[in-house]
């Protein structure tokens, strides 16, 4: 008799859960949307432990649950810490990343736009973008809160 | 289940060596550790190779150049930890009965990459973004400064007592001491790390021999017994992390320390990971040597160099002996075999009973690191 246990795996067939993830045709999209010239980006949230990440990402970082759903956020976070790299083999130097944490308990790395001087930790920054590109700004203090 | 003892232990000066491949890296240590455990290739029973860059079967195109074969070889890739992780290998399969002597190499050649930052997998969303290790390390120290009141010379005094220990180490890369000006006039590399700051590229090999409790009494040797090897992947997460309490490092301490019976207050001996000066403080935390918060003072106290309470990186660290890094846990290995066995020279720590290294390893993104590994060895008195 054929076994026909949900879930369960077998040699007959291939089902959809066990193709692989396409996860770097997240690389040629855009990680974020604009909404009312606010630069939001692209995360996941998993319906059933509401787990969230960035990027973007198709099984949940807490339990391996297939059930991420699109989640947006920003533009405003505080900065943690920052670093100016001046050695590079693949990009232009000196530039300029930190960490990032938004409301809702996500951490991002990304660029920071602007001198280094203009940063500290524990500020409150902006989210911009250019073209397909997105940074951090300086933003008013009164977009910060505290990390952890 | 049998203890696990390193009977021999050598590597080879760490530096520049590009005329060298990685069999002849690996090679005189090899050979030297063997002659000096009185052991030949057909005693070899088994070989475990830790290496990051080595490519497609490393530890046999090593091993094969001294005649070991027909034996199992495995290669282990952990990053940074990639050395210490075949020597955890190795001490599972001592304790299991597997074997009675077993070869354990640790090699890379950094400077097959023509310098410049360690190439990192660019799958990773974080590496997509500019990461690279020296930026890891440089958030860390910037939030160090941040909330612990410290300034950058403080950091700079990290590099200052590594050099000073380096000085008396023959196999460290660097020899020459530097004062705290000096580190801060160098180059920036990732602000606010500078360039001596940071650990150098290098290539470098190391070798232990490990034996069973049988092995060791057949060879009679002089041995450091592994009183605990603990390994440990991070704990992935999307969230906020606190880069001052690595999480990785806390718990493959407070695991090592339960598996060797013993606290951090007894500890004469300590080769952690500097790869950058920010880490050895924060290190300092979470391997239990002060209380969250009070590194800065352990180190301006002179608790951590000769004449302290604990001699850490007598050798020169990875900042001034250097850090290819699959060698490097091996390389911390075989300075803990020397200062427990008496026979660290000119930079012995005094009547060294206890000692412990500490290598972890990779920068990903969501992970503190990828690896840690913390090993913690006693003397053996014969």
């Amino acid at each position: 008799m054929k076994p026909n246990f949900a879930g369960t795996t077998s040699g007959d067939f291939v089902g959809a859960d066990v193709l692989p993830l396409n996860d770097l045709s997240h690389n040629g999209q855009r990680q974020f949307v604009v909404i009312d010239d606010k630069v939001m980006l692209r995360g996941s949230q998993s319906a059933s432990s509401a787990s969230k990440a960035f990027p973007q990402r198709e099984v949940c970082l807490e339990t391996g649950s297939r059930d991420m759903e699109e989640m947006l956020f920003g533009p405003f976070g505080t900065l943690y810490s920052f670093a100016a790299v001046h050695v590079s083999g693949t990009r232009p130097t000196p530039y300029t990343i930190g960490y990032v944490d938004f409301e809702n308990g996500v951490r991002v790395l990304g660029q920071l736009e602007g001198p280094e001087t203009s940063f500290h930790c524990d500020q409150a920054v902006e989210l911009r973008a250019d073209g397909d590109r997105w940074f951090f700004v300086p933003a008013p203090a009164a977009q910060a809160r505290k990390s952890v | 289940m049998s203890n696990a003892y390193i009977v021999s232990a050598a590597m080879i000066p760490m530096g520049k060596h590009r005329d060298s491949s990685y069999s002849g890296l690996a090679v005189p240590a090899i050979l030297s550790a063997m002659k000096s455990a009185g052991v030949s290739a057909r005693d070899i029973q088994a070989v475990v190779c830790g290496h990051a860059f080595g490519g497609m079967l490393t530890g046999q195109r090593i091993v094969k150049e001294v005649g070991i074969g027909s034996v199992p070889v495995t290669n282990i890739d952990n990053a940074c930890s990639g050395g210490a992780t075949a020597l955890h290998q190795a001490y599972k399969d001592i304790q299991a009965g597997r074997h009675d002597i077993v070869l354990v190499i640790g090699v890379d050649k950094l400077t097959q990459f023509g310098g410049g930052t360690l190439p990192l997998v660019t799958e990773d969303p974080e590496v997509q973004q500019g990461m690279v290790m020296p930026a890891l390390y440089a958030m860390r120290a910037r939030r160090y400064l941040h909330e612990r009141g410290a300034t950058p010379a403080d950091l700079a005094e990290v590099s200052v007592k590594a050099r000073r220990h380096g000085a008396l180490n023959p196999y460290a890369q660097f020899r020459k001491e530097v004062s705290v000006e000096e580190v801060l006039a160098s180059r920036q590399i990732a602000s606010p790390l500078t360039l001596l700051q940071c650990c150098p590229t290098g290539d470098g090999a190391a070798a232990v021999i490990v034996a069973s409790e049988a092995g060791r009494k057949r060879l009679g040797l002089p041995a450091v017994r592994i009183s605990a090897s603990i390994l440990h992947s991070g704990q992935v997460t999307a969230g906020f992390r606190n880069m001052l309490s690595p999480e990785i490092t806390y718990d493959s301490a407070a695991d090592a320390y339960e598996e060797a019976g013993i606290g951090p207050q007894d500890v004469d001996v300590i080769e952690l990971h500097d790869a950058f000066t920010i880490a050895e403080l924060v290190y300092y935390e979470a391997l239990g040597l002060c209380a969250p918060g009070e590194s800065l003072d352990l180190l301006r106290a002179g608790k951590t160099t000769y004449g302290g309470d604990v001699v850490v990186n007598p050798s020169g660290g990875l900042l001034s002996k250097g850090h290819p890094v699959g060698a490097s846990g091996v390389a911390q290995a075989v300075e803990m075999y020397w200062h427990l066995t008496g026979t660290a020279g000119a930079r012995q720590v005094p009547n060294a009973k206890v000692g412990l290294s500490h290598v972890t390893g990779g920068g990903i993104s969501g992970l503190d690191h990828g690896a840690c590994t913390v090993h913690l060895y006693e003397r053996v008195s014969s």
